[in-house]
């Protein structure tokens, strides 16, 4: 079995069900703790219309805040879009969905996509100096933050070297594309990665508690 | 743990602010605890509130640091431990430890190592000192959290760990012992009733057997604005209300909540429910004090067990409800006036719109600084920090830069709806030498009632 | 006997070839294995004096596809001359001998050039059960390849089967038929895979051979560099469509007519080393991508069993949908479990214990 085989086969197959079983784990593991039910007075009924609006408004800072965090929305758009175009827009990874799903769909050129993997790998280097120079963020940042960091750039620098056939064999290359974008699988569920799950969840709760009280959302 | 030889100091009746007189030696260790036993105390009340909310929010944090730009004690202070989620720390630390779905791995490759007493220690001022749970940390987060809630039920494990700064601890137990954190005590609050009556000639029911509404007050209006007291009664009387104060159910404010003794938040709580529901009310009225409302209005029923058998109002909404319903009418007030919203009425309580209702029912000319309603720069005042003298020096700052908003405005009059809030104005705006004064909107309202004799 | 005095460049005047044609293959084969030009003078040289190979050429479990490949031109060239110039003293499909005359012409080659004589395999040799399942006069593959190495000054493995056991070492491989490199070590062994190779290989091979007395250089496969040392995907001519995401979606639509890339139809070029797309096949006529159709990988180890060949490359080997299923089902039943003992523990702390 070559590494491109190990990588297409088992470790696709072992990556998988631990992102997928890792994922429901710590969900229905956080969902199951204790719930406490508010006996206060609502304010208004359908909270959960408040939580909707929570989603779609934490997605852009309030105005005060903007001169302050502008820039690192920004970096953070362009590393959550550069993931979303590069991961299902790129022709072969349609080809890969499209293998599982049954149904693809159109995809970007892949000069398009180079470019937008350029420029993701460099908001992602941007993101990494911000987080060590920046004093709160280091203060706060624990080994989670910076493997993350690892895991989300690997595929991204692998991915590129492969495409553009950089590696001594391609096989080889892509095999190693693909073991580290199993690396981001398998580690989604133990780290920070969660947050594309909790930033609904956790945006959601606080949206719904407030539209009950009123006040901030 | 109560120790009577470190609360015992009196309350500085003299001061703009109203604490106890600054303590000649600290003690910010309550008890005679060991520190194994503090540590373990703290986890055993930690592990309460570990539940779905708080663990989802600790779930969620991606460590991006925002909720320091939205933090007013980071604003003045630029320190990253000031950063409101790394306040949370020793809490998160143990959640995850103790109680996620990850536990059992942080536990057993010690990933997340035990919290330890001098992480406590140092983590007080950063839980009581720097941290008025206003909740605008909330505002700036991508991920929404919570952290003023999450704040307030670290605090319960620090009070149980015997943690609390000196001054608030001393002032909470005053509380559970006098019924009230700063010696307005029911006598005091009695007497204060009656001055009141005679001088504003304003008839003002103590103690009535049945009434549709009952009052409160906290204690920092019965000692340092009494004028509202007169003013609730003047309105109420306007519109012909059956109303009473009552001397077993008065003080609005809660500081077991505030410090983190649940037990203590619920016997407070609970001595305003019963007084209400002995005397038949359908209405309790709170005052102009912010973490009343938090308390009483929205975690009133949770103390109780059961929705409350009563209707719970902020002073403003309800004045709000009768200028609206034509109940009380204002004369105009030809004022340019900005407001400043208390943390736990608007943003955290939701009363938000009530307070411009009334405004603009004054016909002032309201000037919204940037930052306002419930996106609104909290004073520094609330929380318990301005019982702690150690944090005088970091509130003056904040309340420089909130001063400088509201001034922005050009406004002639501020107004706000907390007592707590303008006592904070009153006390830093004196040390910063403020060339305005911070109003009281039911104060505002009773000055402007248009007084009727059609009854 | 007398003949085999002739070197190779009285060969060639003999049957009337002129000099500059000599040079003009010279250069040819020297441009395919990326031979300096500076080079070309000195290797006609040294290739005119190379006296005649004595070649063994022994099958295996084969389909007679490599010779076909390699015999079969239409027109005569020079490198058919080339075959002819080496002395092919055992192949078993060729020769006219058959039976004992043939056994005693191999071993007779092998005695007379002890050491000196190439041997060029083709056909997979079956391990298991002592490699019973292909035996030629009574002796299994196994003991005829071991018997032939020996006197060898070199060995090439012709075609995907002799190099890496190719179609016979499919999946669930019955005879357990592996390539000549698994089981001689201590020979030089070159591999020209292919399924069949390209004729040119051999020929390239076999004219470095004669003009420098050794093997050309090999990458990790053992294959000779100069024509297996890019994929296919990267001399592709439809390799402009990939770049710029134009795919043929079936082999009779829009795309395909117009020569778009084969990617999305499972060609497997990205990952194939051979000279197929610059080299082509009967004499530069075509070859698959151009006829319109992906790669199949032929000339890699387990093509066979590289799933399928229409299947797109970035495809995972999908088990089925069955292992989410009980992947999210064990997370549910998991992660309730782990909020049990949560809770559990939580009320143990409440309860003051210690933790």
């Amino acid at each position: 079995m070559t590494l491109l085989d190990f990588a297409r086969g088992p470790a696709m197959q072992f990556a998988i069900f631990i992102f997928v079983f890792g994922i429901v784990f710590r969900l229905v593991g956080v969902w199951a703790m204790r719930h406490k039910r508010d006996l206060s007075e609502p304010r208004q009924p359908s909270a959960w219309k408040g939580g909707i609006h929570g989603l779609i408004q934490h997605a852009w800072p309030y105005k005060p805040f903007r001169d302050k965090l502008m820039t690192d929305y920004v970096i953070g758009y362009v590393i959550h879009l550069g993931l979303l175009f590069v991961i299902f827009f790129y022709k072969p990874h349609i080809l890969f969905f499209q293998d599982i799903f049954g149904f693809g769909w159109p995809a970007l050129p892949n000069g398009v996509i180079t470019a937008i993997s350029i420029i993701t790998i460099g908001a992602l280097v941007i993101a990494l100096v911000k987080r060590l120079t920046d004093p709160v963020r280091r203060l706060i940042s624990n080994f989670d933050d910076y493997f993350t960091w690892f895991v989300t750039t690997l595929p991204f620098v692998t991915g590129l070297a492969t495409a553009g056939n950089v590696w001594w064999h391609y096989e080889t290359g892509l095999a190693i594309h693909l073991l580290s974008v199993w690396l981001l699988l398998i580690y989604f569920p133990f780290g920070k990665l969660m947050h594309a799950f909790w930033f609904g969840v956790s945006r959601y709760t606080t949206g719904s508690r407030f539209a009950r009280r009123g006040g901030m959302a | 743990m109560s120790d009577a030889t470190t609360t015992d100091i009196p309350v500085d009746l003299e001061s703009k602010r109203l604490t106890v007189t600054r303590p000649d030696i600290r003690f910010d260790k309550q008890g005679e605890l060991g520190d194994d036993e503090r540590v373990q105390k703290a986890m055993q009340h930690f592990a309460k509130d570990f539940g779905y909310i708080a663990a989802n929010y600790m779930e969620a944090c991606v460590h991006c640091g925002a909720c320091a730009q939205a933090c007013p004690f980071y604003e003045a202070n630029p320190d990253p431990k000031l950063t409101p989620i790394w306040k949370l720390e020793p809490f998160k630390q143990a959640y995850k430890r103790e109680a996620g779905p990850l536990s059992f791995f942080y536990k057993t490759l010690n990933l997340k190592s035990k919290v330890t007493i001098e992480q406590l220690e140092e983590w007080q001022e950063l839980l009581y000192d720097t941290c008025t749970m206003c909740g605008r940390c909330t505002l700036v987060c991508p991920m929404s959290i919570d952290i003023a809630t999450l704040v307030g039920m670290a605090r319960h494990g620090m009070f149980h760990a015997g943690l609390v700064p000196h001054e608030l601890y001393t002032v909470t137990e005053k509380a559970e012992r006098e019924g009230s954190p700063l010696g307005a005590t029911p006598k005091v609050f009695a007497d204060r009733v009656e001055w009141m009556e005679d001088e504003h000639e304003v008839d003002m029911p103590l103690d009535a057997d049945k009434a549709d509404v009952l009052v409160l007050m906290s204690s920092i209006e019965i000692q340092k604005y009494p004028e509202s007291m007169a003013a609730t009664g003047k309105i109420l009387n306007q519109m012909g209300k059956s109303w009473t104060f009552h001397t077993e159910g008065y003080e609005a404010t809660n500081f077991g909540m505030l410090s983190g003794n649940t037990q203590w938040q619920k016997d407070m709580t609970m001595k305003i429910i019963s007084t209400a529901e002995k005397i038949g009310a359908e209405l309790v009225i709170l005052p102009e004090c912010g973490h009343a409302y938090q308390a009483l209005r929205w975690q009133g029923a949770n103390m109780l067990g059961r929705p409350l058998p009563f209707k719970v109002q902020h002073i403003s909404e309800f004045l709000a409800e009768a200028v609206e319903s034509g109940a009380i009418r204002v004369n105009k007030v030809d004022k340019s006036v900005a407001f400043h919203d208390p943390c736990q009425v608007s943003r955290r309580g939701g009363a938000t719109p009530a307070p411009r209702k009334i405004l603009e029912a004054l016909g002032v000319e309201l000037r919204e600084p940037e930052s306002t309603g419930n996106l609104n720069f909290c004073c520094g005042g609330g929380g318990g920090v301005i019982t702690i003298h150690r944090a005088d020096s970091l509130r003056y700052k904040i309340m420089g830069n909130k001063l400088e908003q509201l001034d922005a405005t050009g406004a002639e009059m501020m107004v706000t709806s907390c007592s707590n809030c303008r006592q904070n104005f009153d006390d830093s705006g004196e040390k910063l030498h403020w060339d305005k004064q911070m109003n009281s909107l039911l104060e505002l309202v009773a000055e402007n009632l248009v007084e009727d004799t059609k009854s | 006997m007398k003949e085999q005095e002739l070197t190779l460049g009285e060969e060639l005047r003999r049957q009337g070839i002129s000099r500059r044609s000599f040079l003009k293959f010279c250069a040819a084969v020297a441009s395919s294995m990326a031979i300096p030009a500076s080079m070309v003078p000195a290797m006609a040289e040294s290739l005119a004096k190379a006296r005649r190979q004595s070649v063994i050429w022994m099958s295996y479990q084969e389909c007679t596809g490599c010779i076909e490949s390699l015999t079969r031109s239409y027109t005569p060239t020079l490198e058919s001359m080339l075959f002819n110039f080496i002395s092919l003293d055992y192949q078993h499909a060729l020769q006219a001998a058959a039976g004992r005359q043939a056994e005693d012409a191999l071993h007779q080659a092998m005695e007379d050039n002890w050491g000196e004589y190439l041997v060029i395999a083709d056909g997979s040799i079956p391990l298991k059960d002592d490699g019973v399942y292909s035996t030629v006069d009574g002796h299994t593959n196994l003991e005829s390849i071991k018997e032939v190495a020996e006197g060898a000054a070199a060995i090439i493995a012709i075609g995907t089967c002799a190099a890496y056991g190719g179609v016979g070492a499919a999946k669930p491989n019955p005879t357990g038929a592996v390539g000549v490199d698994q089981i001689i070590t201590d020979k030089p062994i070159l591999n020209v895979p292919g399924c069949p190779p390209m004729p040119e290989v051999m020929t390239g091979v076999l004219t470095s051979y004669l003009a420098f007395g050794r093997l050309p250089d090999v990458d990790s496969k053992k294959r000779p560099l100069a024509f297996f040392g890019d994929t296919i995907h990267d001399r592709c001519y439809r390799r402009p469509y990939y770049d710029l995401g134009l795919y043929a979606k079936s082999f009779d639509d829009e795309g395909a007519r117009k020569g778009w890339c084969l990617y999305e139809l499972g060609c497997k070029g990205p990952i194939t080393y051979n000279a197929c797309a610059t080299t082509k096949w009967n004499q530069g006529t075509s070859w698959p991508v151009q006829s319109g159709h992906g790669c199949i990988g032929c000339s890699e180890p387990n093509f066979w069993d590289k799933d399928s060949f229409y299947k797109p490359l970035s495809a995972g080997q999908w088990g089925s949908a069955e292992g989410i299923a009980i992947a999210a089902a064990a997370g549910v039943a998991a992660g309730a479990a782990a909020a049990v003992v949560s809770r559990k523990h939580q009320d143990n702390l409440a309860g003051g214990n210690k933790s």
